[in-house]
């Protein structure tokens, strides 16, 4: 049983730190430019490097004439991937989903053939990024083309025997891994073929096909790295969202000592999962500066960014939905293919299992089975997107849900409701084996059918189905849950997750009455500065002015697993709330001696330790000058107060929300446009709402952005179409409509803060309560489903083919 | 992103722009640079030299030649110097009132910024099939101004475009104005349809209508936009409508045959059977819109 | 992308097949290009994609992997593949063509005529083809039409 209480508006005055709008500390220096972008280091003597990339998909690599780019005006040099051979390392799969996962070995530098358009097979070196990218069109690359594995379903379906292509020969297959969660197998529900049988002969079966597309993170700054090895140590710079993952994998593949490197993530220009990778332009670029001993620099344009910085999505999904002519389902079959590109990336096999848990959703399914194969093909790897395999699960089911209801002719949110777990029910352990430790899906929703006004526009549709008018409008619903906080090191263990998923977090109590706070959490945007600075000083009770939070430096914050499932919060905040309750528990002490009284009379509150009883007090900042001094303390206690914390949590955070969509179909035309969006959030605790607010309002476009525009596409040769922004189609706010953003709380019970993590909740839930809005317009015309994007085209399309049927 | 080296000249009077591009073997003219630099940039072309036009006044700025201009028919006429930045022709009553089209068009160029830059000749010059202003140029009956060796010469739009980003304007040539007939009375719509907002169009169709008496179309002029390796006029339409009062069935019939005799392209962004659609439902908006029956 | 072209020759099967087995003069037509060796039925050279705003120089080497030619005149086919990348390095084409060639019906003057259809199947890959609304491919696809416009008139 959890309770539900009001947010705070944003406007109300606040008093504590926690729950108080905050505009964000480090916003200045970030929109302003003026702070350390990666690009904008230049150690003394920087070289320029510029990548050779192979414009084939597929094809063996016969000769690289180097001479001319060699001879070109200030070119230091040039280098293949057999001159690197030796010293480049690989690229790891850190989460090998199976133990017979087939994968082909990455070089960062193709040696002798090249998978996929856009790989690197040669790096020029030279005095000035203009020369280097004027040598690279010299050098000379022969290919001997080869038959390349495109098309997910045919090379899921090629083997040696039937001569479909394969994306790396040598393997015999596409197929890297089958993962396969099983409730009847695994003990937490029924046989869903059973619930299929029972539904076929009196039940309701839905059977769909949907296609999660490819997508591009599209993150606004381009990759970066500069290496410099000059010193002791080698120090990379990039802009990632991974220093500390980055650091190791380069020790483990390179044989440098871990102790030699060192990685800084300066301010990085966003990620939304793009920079969560280990990537071969920053492992060429290591290999290249020890090589020649001296500083080097690449970043990419923004071309080679949406071809090469590794994709995300791209799934078809086979699903079969049993239920009784009641509504009420009985169980849930998923088929999956997952599109890995031309390597498994850093966690890219293991997107899909990270949606394996999420299918099921809000939802009281008694059966469940979910059957996933990973595939190889010559296409540009795919790893995390802002959400990472909970999208395409939540599309998936809130789609089904949809189209159950309008099987059964009935409200989907009725069906819905019909279905989920009450918030009485919890804590709720689901068919997919997760205990959901929180969350109230009625007063959520209730709370967005209000302002959304659903009957009215309920109404409304009907009143212009009843008028044939050409612009018709759709509602659209979408009851999401996430699984957030990356993760419980035990759970990510059992699924042979390469690393935990703790984090850790330091404070450094200065002499000045300053706080230094390291984190483990490199932020690429988020807000971790003010965010964490509020948390700070919530506990410690020390001037939010006065806290200074340094992350994203392997020498600053030494130990981290760094931001990416929504983790910050929930994992690096709860560090940090754990490690400022040690500073009050070191201090306590201090204030006992200073202040002449017992420890057990010492009372802490609003940063000031007083003794019970008297007005007399120290606050933790007077103390910390006091540890520093360290002229008079008691025995037996080390003269410092700072702390540090690790925090491993025991389980997920499930952050969930009701959102609606209204959208207006122009059914002449094929063009959607919003009309109403609304959602209400239950992210747990809300430490500042103008960051939840920003993240919300972020990645709802990100969602939409993937409903109605976004797609990679490319040729059947295997060349990417949409090596652009005019291609790729990134909306901006012009193209968007006000989102009416609310949120409720239910705490999370998993960390002390409450919070649930709000990082990737409006991409999840935003993608199919458009597109059921689109369908939902669509209806009267046959139109059971739009393939996404639900471009003017493909509307208009399945308008002639659906009035025809 | 970093174009190829070039040399890179500023010239302040059209004869000199003329003698650089005659001695130049290789060179690009730059007139505002929102299509080229890109181009550049991407090195999808390297020339040897980048002539600016960006300094020659006499290019720049919007006249009333009245009826002296060459231009037939016998009416006013307005002149717009080839470097004239959109946001000039957007800011100016003139046009608002008497090239309406023109003014609607010019409204939908890119963003801000772009029609800050952009020009109205540097865009007609470039001659993307995708450009909002060719089509607009074609259903106002547009006059081209055409400077080189042996002086001006005057080339009507509707043999200007050539072929997909071919003009008359010759390689040692330059378009230095454009003459538009004021269309004083004339109603416009411009109907552009993008999927996002800041896009090229998929389709867009300019039409001007001229109503007899308030009450019937005595003539209409259509342009389209992106249904053809050129800008296009859509005289089958422009017959159709002719003595046609403007009630929405009535056009939608006429523009019935909007996409006759076009051949759009295939792209991410539709096919072309959606194009020769999308052309007919935005021709009835635009010719409506224009009539006074904005739907 | 596949393209086709078709155009009738008042030439019968014989001599218009002759015409289009002479890479050189067959070249002229394309704005740009040049064949600079000619070695049995294979053959190197470049061509120069100059158009608005684009110019690309593509070299490369081609060769007839076809060609056939009916003893008694009624058709003739030959399949021509050509393939090059930009000389900046920015990307690659690829042309296979099929020209197909039978009896046409007889001019009024009663001479012969040839019926000739070209299916060209274009690739553009590698950076130039990425970018920009498939602007090179559309450009690409256009010279090509020129091309066979000039053969059209060159043959007529």
């Amino acid at each position: 049983m959890t309770t539900t209480e009001e947010a705070p508006t944003a406007e109300a005055a606040h008093d504590g730190e926690i729950g108080r709008d905050r505009r964000r500390k480090e916003d200045h220096r970030l929109l302003t430019g003026r702070t350390r972008w990666t690009d904008n280091i230049a150690p003394p003597g920087t070289l320029h490097l510029a990548m050779v990339r192979s414009p084939y998909a597929h094809a063996r690599i016969t000769g690289i004439d180097t001479r001319d780019a060699q001879a070109s005006p200030n070119v230091v040099a040039v280098l293949t991937g057999a001159d690197l051979a030796d010293t480049q390392g690989v690229l790891a799969n850190a989460w090998p989903i199976t133990t017979d996962q087939v994968a082909p070995e990455h070089k960062p530098v193709a040696v002798d053939r090249v998978a996929f358009a856009g790989e690197i097979v040669a790096v020029v070196v030279a005095r000035s990024a203009a020369a280097a990218v004027d040598a690279a069109e010299l050098v000379d690359v022969d290919y001997e083309e080869l038959p390349a594995a495109l098309d997910l379903k045919d090379a899921a379906a090629a083997t040696p025997e039937n001569g479909g292509a394969l994306a790396h020969p040598d393997l015999g297959t596409n197929n890297s891994a089958r993962w396969i969660f099983d409730s009847a197998e695994a003990g937490t529900g029924g046989d869903v073929e059973d619930a299929i049988a029972a539904a076929r002969s009196g039940g309701i079966l839905i059977e769909r096909e949907y296609r999660q597309q490819r997508l591009i993170p599209a993150f606004m700054e381009p990759r970066s790295v500069v290496v410099d090895p000059t010193g002791e140590q080698i120090t990379l710079w990039s802009a990632t969202q991974i220093p500390h993952i980055t650091r190791f994998l380069l020790a483990a593949t390179t044989g440098v000592p871990e102790s030699k490197i060192r990685v800084i993530a300066p301010d990085v220009g966003g990620g939304f999962g793009g920079k969560l990778q280990t990537t071969p332009e920053e492992w060429a670029a290591f290999a290249v500066a020890r090589r020649l001993g001296k500083p080097v620099k690449y970043t990419e344009t923004r071309s080679e960014s949406l071809l090469a910085a590794h994709h995300g999505r791209d799934q078809w999904q086979k699903l079969t939905l049993a239920a009784t002519t009641d509504g009420t389902v009985t169980g849930l079959k998923v088929e999956l293919l997952a599109d890995l590109g031309a390597y498994v990336a850093l966690v890219g096999g293991g997107v899909p299992v990270l949606g394996a848990f999420m299918f099921n959703a809000i939802y009281k399914f008694p059966a469940y089975r979910f059957d996933c194969r990973t595939v190889l093909t010559n296409k540009t790897w795919t790893d995390a997107y802002r959400g990472a395999g909970r999208p395409e699960a939540t599309f998936a089911v809130e789609r089904l849900m949809d189209e159950l209801a309008a099987e059964l002719g009935r409200d989907p949110l009725e069906v819905r409701r019909q279905n989920w777990i009450t918030h009485d029910e919890f804590p709720f352990t689901t068919v997919a084996g997760l205990t959901y430790d929180s969350g109230d899906y009625e007063s959520a929703t209730a709370q967005a059918v209000e302002a959304f006004g659903y009957e009215d526009l309920r109404a409304e549709q009907a009143r212009r189905r009843e008028e044939r008018d050409p612009v018709q409008l759709g509602i659209g619903i979408s009851t999401f849950t996430e699984m957030c906080g990356l993760a419980p090191s035990r759970v990510l263990g059992s699924l042979n997750y390469g690393a935990g998923g703790w984090e850790h977090a330091e404070i450094r109590m200065l002499p000045t009455g300053k706080v230094e706070v390291t984190t483990g959490a490199s932020a690429h945007g988020q807000g971790h500065e003010t965010a964490f600075s509020q948390i700070v000083a919530d506990r410690l009770g020390v001037p939010y002015e006065d806290v200074e939070v340094l992350h994203g430096d392997t020498q600053v914050a030494p130990r981290g697993l760094d931001t990416y499932g929504s983790r910050s919060l929930t994992v690096g905040g709860e560090a940090l709330a754990l490690a400022a309750d040690k500073v009050v528990a070191k201090a306590k002490p201090w204030a006992a001696h200073l202040l002449e009284a017992a420890p057990e009379d010492i009372e802490f509150a609003h940063g000031k330790f007083t003794v019970a009883g008297t007005g007399e007090g120290k606050t933790v900042q007077e103390i910390a000058l006091a540890a520093f001094a360290a002229h008079d303390y008691p025995e037996g206690i080390e003269p410092s107060i700072d702390a540090e914390a690790t925090f491993d949590p025991v389980n997920f955070s499930f952050p969930h929300g009701t959102h609606l969509c209204a959208v207006e179909v122009d059914t002449e035309t094929g063009a959607v446009s919003l009309r109403k969006y609304v959602c209400v959030d239950d992210v747990g605790t809300v430490i500042n709402p103008l960051i939840v607010a920003g993240q919300v309002h972020g990645g709802l476009v990100q969602g939409i952005a993937q409903a109605l525009w976004e797609e990679a596409v490319y040729d059947d040769a295997g060349t990417l179409l949409t090596g652009t922004l005019a291609d790729y189609l990134v909306p901006s706010a012009a193209d968007l409509i006000s989102f009416d953003a609310a949120h409720r709380s239910t705490p999370a019970t998993t960390n002390s803060l409450g919070a649930k993590g709000v990082g990737e909740a409006g991409t999840i839930a935003s993608t199919p309560a458009v597109v059921n809005a689109v369908v939902d317009a669509l209806r009267p015309y046959g139109v059971h489903d739009v393939r996404m994007p639900c471009t003017p085209a493909r509307v208009w399309h399945a308008i002639q083919e659906g009035s025809a049927a | 992103m970093i174009p190829t080296a070039f040399d890179y000249a500023r010239p302040t009077s059209v004869d000199e722009a003329l003698r650089l591009l005659a001695q130049a073997d290789d060179a690009k003219v730059l007139a505002g640079g929102q299509s080229l630099l890109p181009v550049l940039r991407m090195r999808l072309n390297a020339p040897d030299l980048v002539v600016d036009l960006g300094r020659i006044d006499s290019l720049r700025g919007i006249r009333d030649i009245g009826g002296g201009g060459a231009v037939a028919g016998g009416g006013g006429a307005i002149e717009i110097g080839a470097m004239t930045p959109y946001h000039e022709i957007l800011a100016s009553d003139e046009i608002r009132q008497e090239l309406t089209l023109l003014h609607h068009a010019v409204a939908e160029v890119g963003d801000p910024q772009i029609r800050h830059r952009g020009t109205l000749g540097g865009s007609l010059a470039h001659a993307d099939p995708a450009g909002d202003c060719g089509a607009v140029a074609l259903a106002l009956e547009a006059e081209m101004v055409i400077a080189g060796p042996s002086g001006e010469r005057v080339v009507p739009a509707a043999d200007f475009f050539q072929d997909l980003f071919t003009t008359a304007v010759g390689d040692d040539e330059l378009l230095v104005a454009i003459r538009f007939p004021v269309h004083p009375g004339w109603g416009a719509g411009y109907q552009k349809f993008v999927r996002t907002a800041q896009q090229w169009p998929v389709v867009a169709v300019g039409a001007c209508v001229h109503l007899a008496d308030g009450k019937t179309i005595s003539e209409a002029r259509i342009g389209l936009t992106n249904m053809g390796p050129t800008p296009l006029r859509a005289r089958a339409v422009e017959e159709a409508l002719a003595g046609v009062t403007p009630t929405p069935e009535a056009v939608g019939a006429a523009c019935a045959a909007a996409a006759d005799g076009t051949s759009p392209p295939s792209d991410l962004n539709g096919d072309a059977d959606y194009r020769r659609h999308l052309a007919t439902v935005l021709a009835r908006r635009a010719v409506l819109a224009a009539a006074g029956h904005p739907q | 992308m596949e393209l086709t072209h078709r155009f009738t020759v008042p030439a019968d099967v014989a001599t218009t097949f002759a015409a289009f087995d002479d890479v050189e003069s067959v070249a002229e037509c394309f704005p740009g290009a040049e064949v600079t060796s000619v070695d049995g039925d294979a053959f190197t050279g470049g061509v120069k994609i100059k158009l608005g705003p684009i110019s690309l120089t593509f070299r490369g080497e081609g060769e007839f992997r076809e060609k056939s030619l009916a003893k008694d005149g009624s058709s003739g086919r030959m399949v021509l593949s050509a393939r090059g990348k930009d000389r900046r390095g920015n990307g690659t084409a690829g042309a296979e063509a099929v020209v197909a060639l039978r009896p046409g019906a007889a001019r009024a003057d009663g001479g012969p005529a040839t019926d000739v259809e070209v299916t060209t199947d274009l690739q553009i890959g590698g950076k130039v083809a990425s970018i920009g609304r498939g602007l090179v491919q559309e450009v690409s696809t256009t010279m090509l039409g020129r091309f066979t416009d000039c053969l059209e008139k060159k043959l007529t």
